[in-house]
Order: C-alpha cells, then structure tokens, then sequence
C-alpha cells in the first residue's frame, strides 16, 4: 500500500502494533539498531503507521525518503545527467535518493517487490556507507550512512535471506481480530483525534531518550549473555549479536534506564531473530546438519528419517514464507503408505531446448536466448536514434563533427538536438526453470524414482551452463510443497533434490496450482521474466483439492496455466512405457496444457545424433 | 575511517591468503566463501591499510619501473624522455555491481571531447587496479559480459581498449578479491580457476569468541578514531613483518625435495592444467618468508596447501569434493 496522501494520524494514537511502534522508535533513539523489516498481510497498516512515524521524524529534521518502486538506477545512485553534460560542456551530477536519506531513514515499500539488483545497490551502499558511481568515464563519491524501514507481504514474493539479514529489526503486523480494536481503529480514522499537546509532548520525550541512550552502560556479563542468546538461535553470521547490543541499549533507554539489563536483552530477541531464522524446512534440515557435524556427531544416514515426524510440527507452526497451497493446518494422515527417498540416477547430456527470441526489453541477464535491454547495463550492440536515457557519446560526436564549421564553433563542440545519438544494449537473458515433481507412490514403483532424479539433476546441469534460476515443486500425499524457492544456486537445489521423498498419493493439480502462483508472484517482482515448466509425472492424479472431479479440476488449472503468456511448459512422462502397461496419462495431461510432450527415457542427446556435438559429455559423479 | 585488519576476530585463514597475496603479488587473489555477516567485506577492506609502497611510474597507470609501459609511457620513452618514478601505496581497488563497461576499460574522455575536441582516453577501472588490489564483492552476482572483460585482461595482464574512437593499451595486472556466499549462486568455473587462492569463512559458535567481536565493534562504533589508535601498534608490526617478508622472498631456497612434494600432492587429484603447482609453490613460499624461514618446510606445504586447492578439486558444479577434501587431508599428513 502507498502512503495515504493528506492524511495524518498520530503515531501515538495509532492502535496495536505496539512493536512495531517499538521497533520504530529505538531506531530513532539508536541509529544503530539498523533499521525496521515490517512483515504482514496488506491492510494492517504498515504504510500508515510509517507515515505516522515520518511526521515525528521530520520534526528532528532528519531526513525519511521514500524509494519509488519504479526507480532507476540512475535514481538510487544519482548519476551525471549527459544530456545536460554534453550540451553545456561540463559535468552536472544528480543526486541520487539514497543520498538524500544521508543520516536519515530511506523507506523502502513492498521491498520483496524490487528487482534484486537495484537493492544489492541500496544495500552495497548501506554496507559501505559510500555511495560510489562508476560509470560514463566518471567516478563519483560520496559519504552516506542510512537506515532502512522497509515493509513486505510474504504472499507476493519472498526476500532473499542475504537482504533479510541486513535489517536490525523485524516485526510481523498481523490484521487485528479483536473487535473493540477494530472499532476503535474506525473511530479514529473518523476522528482523526490529533492532539498537538500530545505530539509535542512525544517529541519532547524523544529529544529526552536521546541524550539517555548515550549514557546507557553495557557490563561485560550482558555482553556474553547477548552472544550466548544468539548462539543458542542458530543462526548464521554475527550481525544478530551487534543488532541485539544495540537494541538492548536503545530498549533500556526508551525505559529511561542506564543500565542493561537480562531483561532488555530478552525482549529485544524476538525482533533481531525472527528474519534471521532459516526460512525452509530443508534449510534448516541442512543447518541442523551442519551444526551436528561441527559437533562431531555425524549421522548423515539417519538424519532425514529421524527428522519427519518434525517435519509436520514445524508446517503448522506460523511459517511466513510457505507457499499458500501449504495448508497450515494440514493434519496428520495416519499412512501406512511406505516412504523412501531414492538417490539420484545416471545423469546424461540433455537435448537442446531452444526459445524464440522476441522484441520485448527487459533487464535480465543469462545465457538462454538473448534480449534487448532497458536498464543501464548490458553490452552496447550499436547507436540508434530513438530517444532513451543512454546517450552514445561517440556516435553523438561523429554526427556533430561534419556541421562544426558551419555552425561557427570557437572552443568547444556545438551539439544540437538532432546529433544526439542513444545506445542499444544487449544482455543475455535467463530464465526461471520450474521442477514441478511427482513425489507420489506410483513413482517409487520399480525404483522410477532414481531415473527421475537423473533426470532432473541432468536438467539442472543443463540450467547451470545456461545460468537459468531454477525453482522446485513436489506434490505427493496431499499437497504441493515448493521445497527450493527461484535461486540461481544450482547446488542447493541439488540438495534438495536428493531429500525428497516418495509415497503417497498424487495431488497433481495441486502441484499445478503450486506452479501457477509463483509464476504470479514473481511475476509481481520481475514481470519480464521467462518460465519454463517442467512438470514431471506419470499423470495418474487420484486426489482433488477442491472436491470437484479430477478430471474436471486439472481441466481447469491447465486452462490457467495455459494464459500465462512467456511461460513454455514441458510434460516429462516418467511412466515406464512396456507393451503391456501403458496408460499414457501424462499425454493427455500435455494436451490440456497444450504443452510439448516428452518421454523421460527420449531426454538424452543420444537418441537425437544431429545436436550432440555442441554438449560435452558429463561423468557420472 | 576503516576498522583494523588486526582487530578482526579470529578469522586466521581469510587473514593469511590476503597476506600471502600481499607478500607475493603473483600467487593470483583470493576468493572468500562464506555465509552473510561473517567480515567478509570487512576484512577486505582492512587489507588497504597494511598494504605496502611500491616504486611506479608517475603515470595514470602505476607501470612498474621496468615495465610493461602504457602508451603514454612508451611514447615518452620513444622520444627519449625520462620517466618520473615515485613511491605509491598499493590500494584496494573495488569494483561495484552495477559498474558498466566502458567504467571497467575506460573510455573516451568525454569533458576533453567536449571541450577541446580532443580523443583522449579516460582510464578505467581496470587502469587503476594495475599492480593493486582489485575487490569485488558478491563476485558471483556480477554480470556476464563485465566477468568477461576481467578475465580477459587476468589472462593477458594488458588491457587493450579499440573503441570509441581511441585506441589505447596499458598493463592491467591486478590482485583478484572476490567475496561470494554460495548460497546466492554459483562462480563461472573460467573464474574460479583464475583465483589462486580459496578459503572458507564460518561464523564463530565460540561463545569468548564472538563476545570479543561485539566488545571490539561496539568500542570501534562509540569512539573510532581512538579504537584505530589503539590499535596502531598491531598494525605497524604486521605492516613491518609483511615488508620483510617481501624483501626475503625472493632469497627463499627451493630444494627439490620440497618440489617433489608439491608435484606429489597435485599429481594426486588429476587436475588440469599446472597453476596448481604453481599457485602451491608460490604460496608455500610466501609462508615461509611471512614466517621468517630460510627454506620452504613441510609445515608450510601443510598450511596453505588447502587453500590453493580446495576450488580446484571440483571439476564439475555438482560434484561433491567431501571425499577428496579427506584424500587431500591423507595426503598432507604423510608428506
């Protein structure tokens, strides 16, 4: 939600949501703390509460700017504004809005939504407290420290754990259920009820914490119990110990206590630790791992079947990041169904899988097919006259230069409107590849699973060399569960891979469904990007999620997935095809899809001689 | 203001393989691997201020006295000019995410164009990163065609710029750092060959451990300037102590015993190529001298020799190296 224009409400006056005020306020007592991650639903008044809060900021002038999601890097960073440059003859630099926020707070909304490398930008700033700009033959620098208050709605993306980690404090906003709350939220949106008294009052006490906050006292044994809390917490990294010092101390001082106590410490965790916890389930399988083996125990072995009955516990616990088809309250189904996981089978060449090039722009990069560009970067393929914000100096040049003389220049080069000359870049683009995997009990049958295993791995192998984002779905029992969000780290979806289990039953259309929202949901972040799907199963669907007839609910799905425009999907059709049993359900599920059809055994290069000679052949590993 | 090198907690081999560089320039960077918030970029940093002087042309370039040249320096020397030679302090060099191209080889000057109608070439990143170091955060997220151009100028240790209308060319050998967190991706297998060194970062379980850390960056937040100081003398001894090593290397014995050893471990793991060997000897010996021996000892093949292998005994980006991680180990121990 973008801010409320016009509208004011009093921070103090804003109901509920006392941590996130909390959270808020410390850092603007401690400018350490390193900033707020508000998390929730939309509606719960994250936006309105900053906008609150930014009334009460500005009246210490202290900077609060808000970073438009449509921002160019250009915007962020600031740049030379060429255009301007080349017809005055002399730099003329544009601040950029991160500069702006210099010793203040910059507010970044729906963070989730913005594209990954304008924020590794924001965040590589933050980190170094300097902005530097390289580019166009100028360097630029300048000294900038901010904090970020950012706002996020798991259900439209997640945020890569490397930013999460970057944000001091977390707080989830959840929708208010109590009534008396509601209504006296809708009262006060009535109201409006804003005491100047009362806001001065507030001011006046903030100005009182901070001076407070500087005096605050940190004795040795609260230190070790800050780093012994964290310990215990697991997480990775030492950023959680530094925010927690400083939140403790921002804490005791919003107390208008000197001292640090246990106490403080205790209270603070919870915002330090919440973002910082391994988010999936088989994250925190691999921590718990890695954990045990720095401790010497090692029993790989037996970890992942010992693990299960956990698994079920940590699903119903309140997970943020889980996709929406994970049903929260999903319960136990007494199976008597047996469960294996398969190791990984023969990995092979994989036939090539090409894609048209089309004319939209996009700021992608990878190495699939190639794509015009509209961000900054890019190779620069030659100089067109269409206008947009790169200027091609050279070819600027070279058009001006014939025109000189007649144009009576004296000093410096005479540059009109109809010299200027704009660059085309090219970037090659990748795409997000999708696993969608039956993990139901027909496909442990004769050990398929292995094979199909292969399979993936040698898919995925293909995905690494073409730098692909890969992502990964598995249906069985009743439900879909993404057990690798889109990631470039092709490694850890190996890891991945080798865990997932088999048994079950095949909700096939929930696999489908799974697929289908984050392709929305990604697409929210990054809308030109590519997908491809391979949807990898025998097609013997036998459970229904919504009590419609099978047939009819996957008919309807695919009719879905099939308006998704620059998704390609592949049907794998794991069935072990012999004279006698052959059901060719998967087919008939590519023809719902309208989707190419493959038989997994038919994968191989070597069963199509023509294109074999521009793969290497991988060993087995 | 930067927090001191030798504040950092613990953090011993990330330390040694960027002194090990610093001592022998040519053993070919670092690439750091390790999980978020483990002072990675931090330590980095902290290099610039322990980073010794070096003799260079006083030239936009930093050319070696001795060469390679650029072309202004060739030209000088053409016309018979004497080249002025000053001290300079080596440097970290960064290079940003979104950095474009022309910014990484230079490119036209565009105020001298403008101005005087004058094609001059505007030095580039890698201009700078001549003969210092060159740091890239989050490596693995750097685009394509900007890793292309790195590797292009490691290989030849010249960057030769065409375009634009200026032609120019000047030595571009730099001291590749890269940081990365797996996690977020893998490292074009061509770059990960062209870093001499690996190591692995991990967070501290140590509970003394990571209290020292909090009590040292919460004294360096409250009062920097003092926090420096106080560390000043650390900083010195280990500046003195790199210089010397510097001055010795050279002076270093290598026996063939200890050359048969080396040629014993790497014939062990079927690796392509010879930069193995090559990286292993130089930084065994970078060792010794760090440790102010006469002769390269085994204790110094034991020590580095991790580093110089671990990201070259992955041939393939699934390949799981657990196994030859415990050969190497076996190995080492017998030698």
């Amino acid at each position: 939600m973008r801010f409320l224009q016009g509208y004011e409400i009093d921070f103090l006056e804003f109901v509920n949501h006392e941590r996130a005020k909390l959270a808020l306020m410390l850092n603007l007592i401690e400018p350490k703390c390193g900033g707020v991650l508000l998390i929730g639903p939309k509606g719960t008044g994250k936006s309105t509460l900053l906008k609150a809060f930014k009334s009460i900021v500005q009246t210490f002038q202290i900077p609060f700017i808000e970073l438009p999601l449509n921002a160019t890097e250009e915007a962020i960073l600031g740049g030379i504004d060429i255009e301007k440059s080349v017809k005055d003859g002399e730099r003329i630099f544009q601040r950029g809005i991160i500069s702006k926020a210099n010793k203040g707070f910059l507010v970044i909304e729906d963070i989730n939504l913005f594209p990954i490398e304008l924020l590794s930008l924001v965040f590589e700033a933050q980190g170094k407290s300097e902005i530097v700009i390289e580019r166009e033959g100028f360097t630029f620098r300048e000294l900038s420290s901010f904090q970020i208050l950012a706002t996020m709605n798991p259900e439209e993306g997640e945020l890569s754990s490397h930013f999460l980690d970057r944000f001091g404090l977390c707080v989830v906003m959840n929708t208010i259920d109590d009534k008396d709350h509601r209504e006296r939220i809708i009262k006060l949106s009535i109201q409006r009820s804003l005491s100047l008294k009362d806001k001065n009052e507030l001011i006046e006490k903030i100005r009182n914490l901070m001076k407070i906050v500087n005096h605050v006292k940190v004795s040795d044994h609260i230190k070790e119990y800050i780093t012994q809390e964290i310990l215990k917490e697991r997480v990775s990294g030492h950023r959680a110990d530094i925010f927690l010092y400083y939140a403790s101390i921002a804490y005791a001082a919003y107390l208008e206590e000197e001292i640090v106590t246990e106490k403080h410490v205790k209270e603070m965790i919870p915002f330090v630790i919440y973002h910082r916890k391994k988010q999936t389930l088989m994250e925190r399988k691999e921590e718990d791992k890695r954990f045990e083996t720095e401790n010497k125990e090692n029993d790989y072995e037996n970890s992942g079947d010992q693990q299960k009955p956990e698994r079920k516990k940590e699903n119903s616990s309140s997970q943020i990041f889980e996709s929406e088809t994970n049903n929260n309250d999903f319960q136990h189904i007494p199976s008597s169904e047996r469960e294996e996981i398969f190791p990984i089978g023969n990995i092979f060449p994989i036939k090539r899988l090409i894609f048209r090039r089309d004319r939209i722009k996009r700021k992608k990069t990878g190495n699939r097919s190639k794509t015009k560009t509209s961000g900054r970067g890019g190779r620069y393929i030659r100089s067109i006259l269409r206008e947009n914000p790169d200027i091609a100096l050279d070819a600027t040049l070279r058009a001006a230069a014939p025109f000189q003389n007649i144009r009576g220049r004296k000093d410096k080069i005479i540059i009109l409107d109809e010299d200027l000359r704009y660059k085309e870049k090219e970037r090659k683009m990748s795409h997000i590849v999708i696993f969608v995997v039956d993990g139901s009990g027909s496909m442990g049958v004769q050990k398929r699973m292995v094979t199909v295993k292969g399979a993936i791995m040698s898919l995925l192998m293909d995905c690494y060399q073409k730098r692909d984002k890969v992502a990964m779905i598995v249906f069985r029992k009743d439900r879909a569960e993404t057990v690798l969000p889109v990631t470039s780290s092709v490694e850890l979806a190996k890891y991945r891979l080798k865990e997932i289990p088999t048994g079950g039953k095949t909700p096939l259309s929930a696999g489908l469904l799974a697929a289908y929202n984050l392709i929305r949901r990604w697409r929210l972040k990054e809308p030109s990007s590519r997908f491809l799907l391979f949807i990898l199963t025998d097609g013997k669907a036998n459970v229904s999620i919504s009590g419609k007839p099978i047939f009819e609910e996957l008919q309807m799905i695919s009719n879905t997935l099939r308006e998704l425009a620059f998704t390609d999907i592949v049907v794998i059709d794991t069935e072990k095809k012999t004279n006698i049993i052959k059901m060719d359900l998967a087919l008939r599920l590519a023809n719902l899809l309208n989707s190419d059809y493959v038989l997994m055994d038919e994968l191989r290069t070597e069963s199509l001689t023509k294109l074999v000679n521009s793969y290497r052949s991988f060993q087995l590993i | 203001m930067i927090f001191p090198f030798t504040a950092i907690v613990n953090q011993e081999e990330m330390k040694l393989a960027l002194i090990l560089n610093v001592i022998d320039p040519s053993i070919g960077g670092v690439l750091i691997m390790g999980e978020k918030g483990t002072a990675k970029s931090t330590t980095v940093r902290a290099l610039a201020d322990l980073l010794p002087e070096m003799e260079s042309v006083n030239c936009r370039f930093n050319c070696a006295p001795e060469g390679p040249f650029c072309s202004d320096c060739l030209e000088k020397i053409q016309k018979d000019e004497k080249l002025d030679i000053i001290n300079k302090k080596m440097r970290v060099v960064e290079l940003p995410l979104g950095v474009t191209e022309d910014r990484v080889v230079g490119s036209l000057d565009i105020e001298q164009a403008i101005k005087k109608g004058e094609k001059r070439f505007f030095p580039g990143i890698l201009a700078e990163a001549n003969r210092n170091f060159l740091y890239v955060d989050e490596v693995n997220l750097l685009e394509d065609h900007i890793v292309d151009l790195l590797l292009d100028s490691a290989a030849m240790g010249t960057n030769v710029v065409e375009r634009e209308g200026v032609s120019f060319i000047h030595p571009a050998r730099f001291i590749l750092v890269g940081t990365m967190n797996p996690e977020e991706g893998e490292l074009r297998p061509q770059l990960l060959d062209r870093f001499g060194l690996c190591v692995e970062v991990y967070s501290i379980r140590d509970k003394s451990l990571r209290v020292e850390i909090l009590r040292r960056k919460a004294e360096y937040d409250g009062d920097p300037k003092n926090f420096i100081e106080k560390w000043l003398p650390e900083q010195k001894q280990l500046a003195q102590k790199i210089m010397k090593a510097k001055e010795t290397l050279n002076k270093i014995e290598i026996d063939n015993d200890i050359l048969s050893k080396i040629v014993d471990i790497t014939a062990g793991f079927n690796l392509d190529g010879h930069r193995a060997d090559i990286v292993l000897l130089k930084a065994s010996r970078a060792n010794a001298a760090f440790n102010e021996r006469q002769r390269i000892t085994t204790e110094d093949i034991r020590k580095v020799a991790p580093f110089c292998l671990r990201h070259r005994l992955k041939r393939l980006p699934f390949e799981d190296i657990s196994q030859e991680s415990e050969r190497l180990n076996e190995i080492l121990a017998r030698i």
